[in-house]
């Protein structure tokens, strides 16, 4: 078992290189949006992930148990706000993910091409 | 919206598209491309008067001049600084009403190190030309343009390019090259331009007025674009 984000050296086929916690749409969305906007608020991430509030902190809350981001939660007047950023192993997870998925592409593009 | 759990994996190459897409999304929600252009628009605007009013002109028998932008060497630096400062203001607390971070820094500091670069050349050029005086005369056309390069007309268009990488924003990209084409090759920033009879601050506003009238349309076109996106 290797620790989140951190891609199996000896594994051959990208699949088997895939994070469990990484590799599901949403939490990837989650992860993606966070990468891009360095901090991302609850409210933006569920309107665009398009999930219930529910479902998104469930997804939260794996991410923050494996380390690949960290949740803030504030007011900004009276309102609630959660913010949420990536780690460093949230970043490399990311990064590990994205190349896998291309691996993946590539093979298969490879083997219908023989 | 959905209640159920949204499925694990899925085809890489959907994940990827939708990887993409959402990254895509997140930059256009980051952007305010045209408040950008809006303040420089305004700041150059506001120079014109500062270069009109602060420039020394001192004309010999022979009806050549001799000139000296005081006005705006001490203007820009100034209000390049309180321009970027105040970009990166509007930038971080729309994102943030918006729910992201923003990502405004590199250009800050693009702008920060282009004001500086214009102002030491500014400073360093006549200390230059007052111990050297006979190499004015041998001044080459690109010699020109390297002093356009660096005025701080061309410095909001390198800062600009800046900004179009990190917003990775062809639109914008597109815009400031020919800004730059303009500012660069065209409008003859350094050496003026108008109808004969016209006195020398006079023909050093007009290509200032036109590189900020271009700012501004930019300004309003990338308003446009935001606004029908938006719809």
């Amino acid at each position: 078992m290797t620790a989140p984000g951190t891609p199996d050296p000896d594994a051959g086929h990208p699949v088997n290189g895939l994070d469990e916690v990484v590799h599901q749409r949403a939490r990837l969305g989650i992860l993606t949006i966070a990468h891009e906007a360095h901090r991302v608020e609850f409210g933006y991430l569920r309107t665009h992930l398009e999930l219930t509030a529910g479902n998104l902190s469930k997804h939260l809350s794996v991410l923050e148990s494996a380390g690949l981001i960290e949740v803030e939660k504030g007011y900004e007047g009276r309102r609630g706000r959660t913010w949420i950023t990536l780690t460093a192993t949230g970043t490399t997870a990311l990064a590990n993910e994205i190349a896998r998925l291309k691996q993946l592409i590539d093979r298969v593009e490879t083997s219908n091409g023989q | 919206m959905t209640t159920e759990p949204v499925s694990a994996g899925g085809d890489p190459r959907r994940l990827l598209s939708e990887v993409r897409s959402l990254a895509h999304r997140v930059r256009v929600d980051q952007r305010m491309t045209w408040v950008a252009l809006l303040v420089l628009a305004g700041v150059t605007f506001v120079g014109i008067p500062f270069d009109w009013l602060g420039m020394t002109v001192r004309c010999r028998p022979d009806s050549s001049c001799e000139f000296a932008r005081r006005g705006a060497l001490y203007y820009w630096p100034p209000a390049l600084l309180l321009a970027y400062a105040a970009i990166a203001v509007s930038y971080v607390r729309a994102a943030r009403a918006r729910g992201l971070g923003a990502r405004v820094l590199p250009y800050v500091i693009a702008g920060a190190a282009t004001t500086v670069v214009f102002t030491a050349a500014w400073v360093a050029a006549p200390l230059y030309f007052a111990s050297h005086p006979e190499s004015m005369q041998r001044l080459s056309y690109w010699w020109l343009v390297l002093d356009r390069l660096v005025s701080p007309w061309s410095m909001i268009g390198i800062a600009l390019v800046v900004l179009a990488r990190i917003e990775r924003n062809i639109g914008l990209l597109l815009f400031t090259l020919a800004y730059l084409a303009l500012v660069l090759l065209v409008l003859p920033m350094n050496e003026g331009w108008g109808l004969a009879g016209w006195g020398l601050q006079a023909q050093f506003a007009v290509p200032q007025a036109i590189s900020g009238a271009v700012l501004l349309l930019g300004a309003v076109g990338f308003f446009t674009a935001a606004r029908r996106r938006q719809r």
